[in-house]
């Protein structure tokens, strides 16, 4: 039985067979469709003769090795006559081992973690994200917010945990929420009416007595039909130009509108936890300056994290993305807390020298490799510690407690990685 | 016969697109009709349009219709089914201005400009049928 996981080693195999006589084709796709099942685009010149041949000779070969994952011969190979369009809606990545021939996914979802967009200009964009939930992410974010707020810093805060929100009623009291919310904006916006909604959907906080915090949350203050309105946020528009502009473009232009409105310093996003579309949006499609890996030391959180790392590894994707991740260590406990650290960090270790950084073959130099030691302190697997802290266990009660905490106890709880923040923020302003 | 209406959809635009290097504007501007409703009727059976089988055409007499109808029906199967997503025709439609009838009028009655907004109609539905091969939905 030919599983999913057996496509990509079986066509290995057969396309192996056809080696020479693939390498007078310019390109070739193995495109895997929604269901999952095999078809190979071609460019058009390649419909007769000796490609044609062989091309139906892999499909042959593709429908008696990958049965239901195959097409019948004569439908077997779709012919192209530009690779673009060929390519259009896909996530991409190469078939290791052959230079002209790439996979095509098509998948659902937007969501493919594959496809790494570029630093975002302007204000440094940090991404909270963790792939299991309840590990202090939300508050570690209002926590941070305040801090580079009080620090007489301009901070935008979105919550794009969309499907479960709540990080903004940490930073606003009721009656300060604005009318509307990030879903309202991408709802209006299918139809093209967004900018109405654009002036209502953010509202500063009043925890800031010197900088300013802006929030942006889920929906307003009124949800309204949250449910109905979050089942189509998702669609992508049409322009009149016939271009498709998927959700998560759409959402970079929200974000964009909001940098140039606003002029923030930061912009602190947070995700939503877990391997799912909305948080690849967050990590991959925003351009994202800093992904913070919220992390506890379990097998849970490495198995995660793992099963991602690999998918941009795979996907040859890990160079784009590697060098903006950062592991924070989450709810660190109060005893035993270095050996707890050590422990972690050796874990993490393990996990980003396996998929992430690059092998040093013995005796050449490490210097052009991306590469650390497992106890370098600046290396992205050595976890920025937040301690664990009752008092900010429960987002409930977090609104109160930030109006009543003192700076210095925030410093003590999530220090290192509000140190980091601010770095950015100077960093940032000194390049410009 | 038997109805086939990907391989028609096809046939319709490689000879619509022919006439048109020709300049052959009626007979193009009548084709590319064909070959967008041939492109949607086959879409509209995978968004869930009855067919019956037994006479090889839709059950729907709705259905039995030409683009001018049917871009307005396709959107009836497309909209309410979860796999139509991303499968959206412009609006307004390309094909308001053709009807069926229009073959019997003189050539003159016909321009480039009037059957280049019909190329591009059947264009758009070619661009669908060709993506839903790739989706696997064809």
């Amino acid at each position: 039985m030919a599983t999913f996981d057996r496509i990509l080693p079986e066509v290995s195999e057969i396309l192996e067979d056809f080696r020479t006589e693939l390498a007078s084709i310019d390109w070739l796709l193995i495109n895997r469709d929604l269901n999952g099942r095999v078809r190979i685009i071609a460019p058009a010149v390649a419909s007769d003769g000796e490609a044609r041949r062989t091309l139906d000779g892999i499909a042959e070969k593709l429908k008696r090795r990958i049965g239901p994952r195959a097409y019948s011969v004569e439908n077997a190979v779709l012919y192209e006559d530009d690779y673009e369009a060929a390519c259009e809606g896909a996530s991409l990545s190469p078939l290791k081992g052959f230079e002209n021939i790439t996979i095509a996914d098509r998948l659902p979802t937007a969501g493919d973690w594959a496809s790494i967009a570029p630093e975002a200009s302007g204000a440094p964009l940090v991404v909270f994200f963790s792939v299991k939930g309840g590990v202090g992410r939300s508050t570690a974010l209002a926590a941070s917010a305040l801090s580079l707020a009080q620090n007489d810093k301009k901070v935008l805060v979105l919550d794009l945990d969309l499907a479960s929100p709540g990080l903004s009623s940490a930073l606003l009291p009721e009656d300060r929420r604005p009318k509307y919310g990030i879903v309202d904006w991408l709802v209006e916006d299918l139809v093209g009416d967004g900018d109405p909604v654009f002036d209502e959907i953010f509202a500063t906080s009043e925890l800031s007595r010197d900088g300013e915090i802006f929030v942006v949350p889920a929906h307003g203050r009124d949800p309204g039909e949250y449910i109905s309105k979050l089942g189509r946020a998702w669609m992508s528009v049409i322009g009149s130009d016939g271009k498709r502009e998927g959700w998560p473009k759409r959402l970079r232009r929200l974000i964009d509108g909001l940098k140039k409105a606003l002029l923030p310093d930061i912009v602190l996003i947070d995700a939503r936890a877990g391997i799912d579309d909305l948080s690849s949006t967050c990590v991959t499609d925003l351009g994202a300056k800093l992904v913070l890996l919220f992390a506890l030391d379990d097998d849970q959180t490495w198995s995660g994290y793992r099963i991602l790392f690999r998918h941009w590894r795979l996907a040859s994707v890990a160079e784009e993305i590697r060098e903006r991740l950062q592991l924070v260590g989450a709810m660190t406990p109060e005893t035993e807390r270095d050996e707890y650290l050590e422990k972690m960090r050796e874990a993490s270790y393990e996990l980003f020298a396996g998929e992430l950084y690059d092998a040093i073959p013995p005796g050449e130099p490490i210097e052009d490799r991306w590469n650390f030691e497992e106890s370098d302190e600046a290396a992205p697997h050595t976890p920025w510690p937040i301690r664990r802290n009752q008092g900010f266990a429960a987002l409930r009660s977090l609104r109160g407690r930030l109006a009543e905490i003192d700076e210095s106890e925030i410093v003590l709880i999530f220090g290192p990685l509000i140190e980091e923040l601010r770095a950015l923020v100077e960093e940032q302003n000194a390049d410009e | 016969m038997t109805t086939d209406f990907q391989d028609a959809h096809e046939r319709h635009w490689s000879d619509a697109e022919f006439l048109f290097q020709e300049s052959r504007w009626a007979n193009a501007d009548h084709l590319y009709g064909i070959a967008a409703e041939c492109g949607l009727k086959r879409l509209m059976i995978a968004f869930g349009m009855p067919f019956d089988s037994k006479n090889d055409m839709p059950k729907d007499r709705q259905d039995r219709t030409h683009i001018d109808i049917i871009q307005k029906r396709y959107e009836t199967y497309r909209s309410g089914n979860l796999g139509g997503v991303g499968y959206e025709l412009p609006d307004p439609g390309a094909f308001d201005d053709w009807n069926a009838s229009q073959r019997y009028e003189p050539r003159g009655n016909f321009d480039r400009k009037r059957t280049e907004a019909h190329r591009k109609g059947a264009e758009d539905v070619r661009y669908l049928v060709q993506h839903a091969r790739k989706e696997g939905l064809l």
